[in-house]
């Protein structure tokens, strides 16, 4: 795929023959609320090339797709812009609209006037029109210099990994595994079943739980097309849609396939340890079988309690005991190298630790249970036979208090709501109601939210049945000392009076939390979180199991907090998406790779140093870098690096971008922020910002770039010498570049920058760096505004000084 | 006596069934004399119940005592890497299995 010289001549000539289409939408009143479209579409119609301009409503309905098809046969279009909202919603869209009239997808840009135009400058009308019409100026003097291209085809493998074996990685693993794919389950713990298996009963059906489980691990266990890998984690991941490596490191069991899980090994075991599974409430040995219907159900040796340390065979008890020699001590950890196209995420959640809310006493008070303890107290297959005990004196209570929202929508703990705890309190009422119908049950509570199929009912049957609900979460528990019973105190905030109550027993309802270690598969699949720390959807509405990356799926409470039917749901609609991919069996690669001048190179392997990828080598003989286009991403940051310009990026070529700075900054430059930002994390999170309509300063204006790693210095500098006020750098958080670490070169660069501009005696506060994620809209939101205060403190002298030092520069 | 060792700070509570697990009881038997204290038992114990005596015995050396009974998991190992059979270990006939007998 070698690329032919584009000479001066051929650009000029090729330029002459530009027709361009403008599109102006008014997404309803999104857009043209706040801007005034029609102003804009006739601004645009004045601009170079541009032939047609118009402003429609909806210009990605079916009519205005088919407007743009129309003009681009009748005015023999060969350029079209389309303002309207972010290319990262829509520019798919309109792209095959323009294939589908017979142009090249690669001449299409669009500008972004909905997400960082009308929606954060909502009641500055004519500033904001101002904005949208210079961002169409610069999306026009882009597209006239964009180059058709073709994108490469590569193959899918047909293979998918999940990781994570809850109920919502066994769903879609099995999904996966019936439609005919091989599947790989991962997961770190013994056992597949996650926190469905702890379980006791299921609301609002009242199923118990792990029957209804069982059955689909053993499924799991034994379809010909899963292979389960337990106590096995995920340590890296290379690779790009469709074509993963990934490593799994595969820890010993110490016990063989052979084990036919009789437990004569557990019993001579001389080490006992809590259970983790009955969460400490029962012990284990230190060779066991974390669960009675553990899939696989070989049997498992706790190695860091093991008295055999080091290799040193010192207690065989466990090895005389088995009768049929399953049990090795010879077995060493595994790395398996696997190959797969997809990969679904379904790494779960964390449980609340509520000790740190002192108030309520747990850990301090033995009656003080969490709600995961109650579903091990309440099950019969758990270390109480199913009798809720006080673990004081191992008596059922009389009475029992549930404290919801423990650790959940407060600033204590976390601020959202963990969805799933008031519903499993009523469940859990009616459950001791059932068993021990004497039983007082009081729920303290801030908001019952029953808002599921059937969860109404459930919560009217727990009224009837006698369960007394007070709004007001209490302020304080204390123990009765002789008792061990404990005392409730705080305020009943419907009846505004104060209530004192005593029972046997509280249960705090405790929330969902992000894993702990959520930003190891974060940094591996380069996913991004949410404020509240789950991995963030594609889009909340329309792509929710898809995440950023391409291939890479999320199910169950890895994306947030929800019930069993939720993380079913979502692991098969991310088993479909995940499968549809598959089934085509290729994907098509982004045409944005660099192409290497022949001319300009001078083989001095710059760029070779900086490429994330190893993407880029030098040939010795030719005296010249070489694209190894398979291994490229396009980031571009060898393109920034290069001082002879040698390096066409694609798409986002030098002069595209210089012509992006030039009509940015044609009028008014001095009161002007041109800001550089990524496509996956910065440019997202001024989207977010947009859809969460924050308010920011309207002077700012946003070129994407793949990867802030692709802004040349040579930009700054341009856009500085222009007359911009100040310039803003965004990208992705150190350690979270969607391109390995090509953001390392964005901060090089910047600092070089800092640097110089302190030697030029310029104010260095001009220029900004900013890290922000997808998910933080109001760190890109406060650095504008932050910006604007800089850029009102600036004299002319000042912009007129920089103008001279960069233009020398 | 050490029944239980807690596995993690996050499982704090005592199990409900510690107070069935009945360890087996050792009894450990030294003889003094043979012991020609080279410490191997001592080293290699991996419940630590031995440390060195004071006394010294016909060999002229210091023989291990037991420091905690209570801790012997009887994996037997001591008496395997002896290499003078001066130490071996024998389980107490607790009270459940003699009535099991019964």
């Amino acid at each position: 795929m070698s690329k032919k010289q584009v000479t001066k001549k051929d650009k000029q000539l090729q330029k002459d023959q530009v027709r361009i289409g403008v599109y102006v939408c008014h997404c309803g009143l999104n857009i043209a609320g706040s801007v005034d479209c029609e102003e804009v579409a006739k601004f645009a119609a004045t601009l170079p090339y541009v032939v047609v301009a118009k402003d429609n409503r909806y210009t990605c309905s079916d009519q205005g797709q088919e407007l743009i098809k129309n003009d681009i046969k009748e005015h023999k279009l060969n350029r079209i812009v389309v303002a309207s909202c972010s290319p990262r919603l829509h520019e798919p869209t309109f792209r095959r609209t323009c294939e589908e009239a017979g142009l090249n997808k690669y001449l299409f840009e669009m500008a972004n006037i909905r997400e960082q135009c009308s929606w954060v400058h909502l009641y500055e009308k004519k500033k904001a029109t101002e904005k949208a019409k210079d961002l169409v100026k610069a999306a026009v003097a882009k597209v006239v210099l964009l180059d058709p291209a073709i994108e490469s085809v590569v193959p899918i493998i047909q293979k998918a990994l999940v990781i994570g074996g809850g109920v919502a990685g066994i769903q879609a693993a099995l999904d996966l595994a019936d439609t005919g794919y091989k599947v790989y389950l991962v997961e770190r713990e013994p056992s597949i079943g996650g926190r469905m298996a702890q379980i006791d009963k299921t609301f609002p059906t009242m199923d118990c739980s792990i029957c209804i489980l069982a059955p689909k691990m053993s499924d799991a266990g034994r379809h010909s097309n899963i292979e389960l890998l337990t106590n096995s984690e995920v340590q890296d991941v290379k690779g790009y849609i469709g074509n993963f490596k990934v490593k799994v490191l595969k820890k010993p069991r110490y016990v063989t396939k052979d084990c036919s899980a009789c437990g004569d090994c557990s019993e001579v075991c001389p080490i006992t340890v809590p259970n983790e599974f009955d969460v400490g409430l029962a012990t284990r040995h230190g060779i066991y079988t974390p669960f009675a219907q553990a899939v696989p159900s070989t049997y498992i040796i706790d190695p860091n309690i093991c008295l055999n340390q080091e290799g040193i065979l010192k207690c065989d008890k466990c090895i005389k005991a088995c009768e049929r020699k399953a049990i090795d001590f010879d077995m060493k950890p595994e790395v398996l190298e696997l190959e797969v196209g997809t990969i679904i995420v379904a790494t779960g959640a964390d449980i609340y630790d509520p000790t740190s809310l002192q108030n309520y006493g747990y850990r301090k008070y033995p009656n003080v249970i969490t709600s995961l303890e109650f579903e091990r107290l309440i099950n019969a297959g758990g270390p109480s036979g199913g009798h809720l005990l006080r673990p004081s004196d191992m008596k059922i209570p009389k009475s029992v208090a549930f404290v919801q929202c423990v650790g959940s929508r407060s600033d204590r703990g976390h601020l959202y709501c963990s969805n799933i705890c008031c519903m499993n309190t009523i469940k859990d009422a009616l459950l001791i109601k059932e068993h021990w119908p004497e039983t007082e049950i009081y729920v303290f509570y801030v908001d019952i939210r029953a808002f599921g199929k059937g969860f109404e009912d459930l919560y009217k049957r727990a009224r009837k049945e006698g369960v007394i609900f007070i709004r007001g979460l209490p302020a304080e528990i204390h123990e009765d000392r002789k008792t061990r019973n404990l005392w409730l105190i705080g305020e009943n905030t419907l009846q505004k009076e104060l209530y004192k109550i005593n029972v046997g027993m509280v249960i705090l309802s405790v929330g969902i939390e992000p894993r702990i270690d959520s930003d190891v598969i974060q940094r591996l699949l380069v996913l991004s979180r949410t404020n509240d720390g789950f991995f963030m959807e594609a889009h909340p509405k329309l792509r929710p199991v898809d995440t950023p990356t391409g291939g890479v799926f999320l199910a169950g409470c890895a994306e947030g907090p929800k019930d069993i039917k939720d993380s079913v749901t979502q692991a098969s609609a991310a088993a479909a998406r995940a499968g549809i991919l598959m089934a085509k069996g290729k994907v098509t690669v982004e045409a944005i790779t660099p192409r290497v001048l022949e001319e300009a190179c001078k083989a001095c392997g710059l760029c070779t140093k900086v490429c994330p990828y190893n993407a880029i080598t030098l040939n010795e003989d030719l005296k010249r870098a070489e694209v190894i286009e398979a291994a490229c991403s396009g980031c571009g940051t060898c393109g920034a690096e290069c001082p002879f310009s040698a390096l066409y990026m694609r798409h986002f070529t030098d002069e595209q971008i210089n012509a992006q700075i030039d009509a940015l900054t044609e009028q008014d430059a001095d009161k002007k922020i041109i800001a550089f930002c990524c496509n996956w994390c910065a440019y997202a999170g001024a989207d977010f910002a947009g859809v969460s309509r924050m308010q920011y300063p309207s002077n700012v204006r946003i070129i994407r770039t793949m990867c802030s790693g692709r802004v040349s210095p040579k930009f700054v500098e341009r856009a500085f010498a222009r007359g911009a006020a100040a310039v803003l750098v965004a990208g992705c958080h150190i350690g979270d570049c969607h391109y390995i670490n090509a953001n390392l070169q964005t901060q090089k660069r910047v600092e070089r920058l800092w640097k110089k501009m302190e030697k030029l005696d310029l104010n260095k506060d001009r220029l900004q760096l900013l890290w922000a994620s997808a998910a933080e809209g109001e760190r890109v939101a406060s650095k504008v505004k932050e910006m604007q205060a800089i850029v009102n403190s600036i004299t002319k002298e000042e912009i007129e000084k920089s103008k001279k030092m960069m233009e020398k520069a | 006596m050490e029944t239980v060792i807690l596995a993690s700070k996050k499982l704090w509570r005592k199990p409900l069934d510690s107070e069935k697990i009945k360890p087996p009881e050792a009894e450990i038997y030294i003889i003094r004399d043979r012991c020609k204290g080279c410490g191997f038992c001592i080293q290699f114990c991996p419940k630590e119940v031995l440390e060195e005596s004071e006394e010294i015995n016909a060999r002229g050396v210091h023989p291990p005592k037991v420091k905690d009974a209570g801790k012997c998991a009887l994996c037997g190992f001591c008496t395997a890497i002896c290499p003078d059979f001066a130490i071996f270990v024998v389980e107490k006939p607790s009270e459940k299995k003699e009535e099991e007998k019964k």
